[in-house]
């Protein structure tokens, strides 16, 4: 999996599950706060469906990632004041600097600091967060944080499956071959359903977070799993994410069609959003008249926020007075 | 008069107006049939009230043909 890579090379070895695996060689690094309770050895790109595993792994890398950032504390306030000059002028989407884009807010959600180079994909929202104040200038950052909504996501189970067996014998499914070809299914936590299909692909929506998602996804893999099915977890992919945020101001929309229309559409007989396409990043946002945004199209989280930020400025341009 | 032999002719368990009210525990529709487990339920009728710890519903489709088992 990605995630592998995001690790500099002298922390890789170092991930591992805490569960009982083939130890590999011990490794004590004098810079590893919370000591080496762990038998380290090469991450597995693991395809086996133990929950416990999933949040152990991702337990993992939020340690990991937790430890970089108080080692790395001092190169990264350094490294966020080129970034919000670098933001300021620059589209780039590129990771590394998503990664330390998405630094600058605050919000439950907020990503780990990565090391140069280092691109974590799924920055883990359940960090807790060592404090760091951007020095970011008050005209450049919105302030505002996008909240992810939901997140729809795709897997491959790499197997037939029989869905009248999996509808009558799995909890919480529905499964009607006249109207639909596929097994609806939730589960409570995270809160998401699931659309099974008989060719084992499967379609997993309602997360809140990027590894909500791909858990949930594992623990639907699991279900059909343990109703007898050789299910695997293969090609697991981000396919769309929808954030939604709030500018605080009423917006001029008639205004806002008017200058871009090459990327608006409004047509409130038809629906009392503007939906204006953004072409970098490719994003579609639904601005109203109250000053909500919904922002979706996204298959990384840092494409919803470099949207917002892009599209801040020109709504603030397009604020209603009266 | 008309009120009794109503009660008469119907099938089964003649019921009133019954409300319930629970938490649903599980749910699956599988062909055309609906099964709820449902936990902690109350079920009340205008002249008692009965309250049960679990319940599973079994219902489908059909003017004369739904069916209810409890346990």
């Amino acid at each position: 999996m990605d995630q592998n890579n995001s690790l500099p090379p002298y922390a890789q070895g170092l991930a591992s599950p805490q569960g009982a695996m083939t130890p590999g060689i011990p490794i004590f690094s004098p810079m590893m706060p919370y000591g080496t309770g762990l038998t380290p050895q090469p991450i597995q790109n693991t395809s086996s469906l133990s929950i416990l595993e999933e949040q152990q792994r991702q337990q993992q890398q939020q340690q990991q990632q937790q430890q970089q950032q108080q080692q790395q504390q001092q190169q990264q306030q350094q490294q966020q004041q080129q970034a919000t000059a670098q933001q300021a002028t620059s589209q780039q989407a590129t990771q590394v600097a998503s990664g330390q884009a998405s630094q600058l807010f605050h919000s439950q959600t907020l990503t780990t600091a990565p090391l140069p180079g280092a691109t974590p994909l799924y920055p883990s929202p359940l960090t807790p967060m060592t404090p760091i104040t951007p020095a970011t200038p008050a005209s450049e950052s919105s302030g505002i944080v996008p909240q992810l909504q939901n997140i729809v996501s795709t897997v491959n189970l790499g197997c037939k499956l029989d869905l009248k067996t999996i509808a009558l014998r799995a909890r919480n499914a529905e499964y009607n071959p006249k109207r639909f070809a596929a097994v609806i299914m939730r589960i409570r936590e995270p809160r998401t359903t699931a659309l099974i299909f008989s060719s084992g692909k499967m379609v997993c929506t309602g997360a809140k977070s990027e590894e909500q998602s791909r858990l949930a996804a594992r623990k639907y893999a699991r279900v059909v799993q343990k109703l007898g099915f050789p299910a695997k977890f293969l090609d697991f992919k981000i396919q769309n994410m929808v954030g939604s945020c709030d500018v605080k101001f009423p917006i001029r929309l008639e205004g806002l069609v008017l200058t871009h229309q090459q990327f608006s559409s409004y047509e409130p007989e038809l629906f009392p959003g503007l939906i204006y396409r953004m072409i970098k990043p490719r994003i579609v946002l639904l601005i109203f008249v109250s000053g909500k945004v919904v922002l979706t199209g996204a298959k990384v989280r840092a494409e919803i926020y470099e949207a917002f930020e892009n599209i801040y400025p020109i709504l603030k341009g397009f604020r209603k007075t009266t | 008069m008309a009120y009794q032999s109503y009660r008469n002719s119907t099938l089964g368990n003649s019921l009133q107006e019954i409300n319930f009210r629970g938490s649903l525990n599980t749910y699956r529709f599988c062909h055309n049939a609906w099964t709820f487990v449902l936990n902690d339920v109350e079920f009340r009728e205008v002249t008692e009230l009965v309250k049960v710890d679990k319940v599973k519903i079994v219902a489908c489709d059909g003017k004369n043909a739904g069916s209810n088992t409890t346990e």
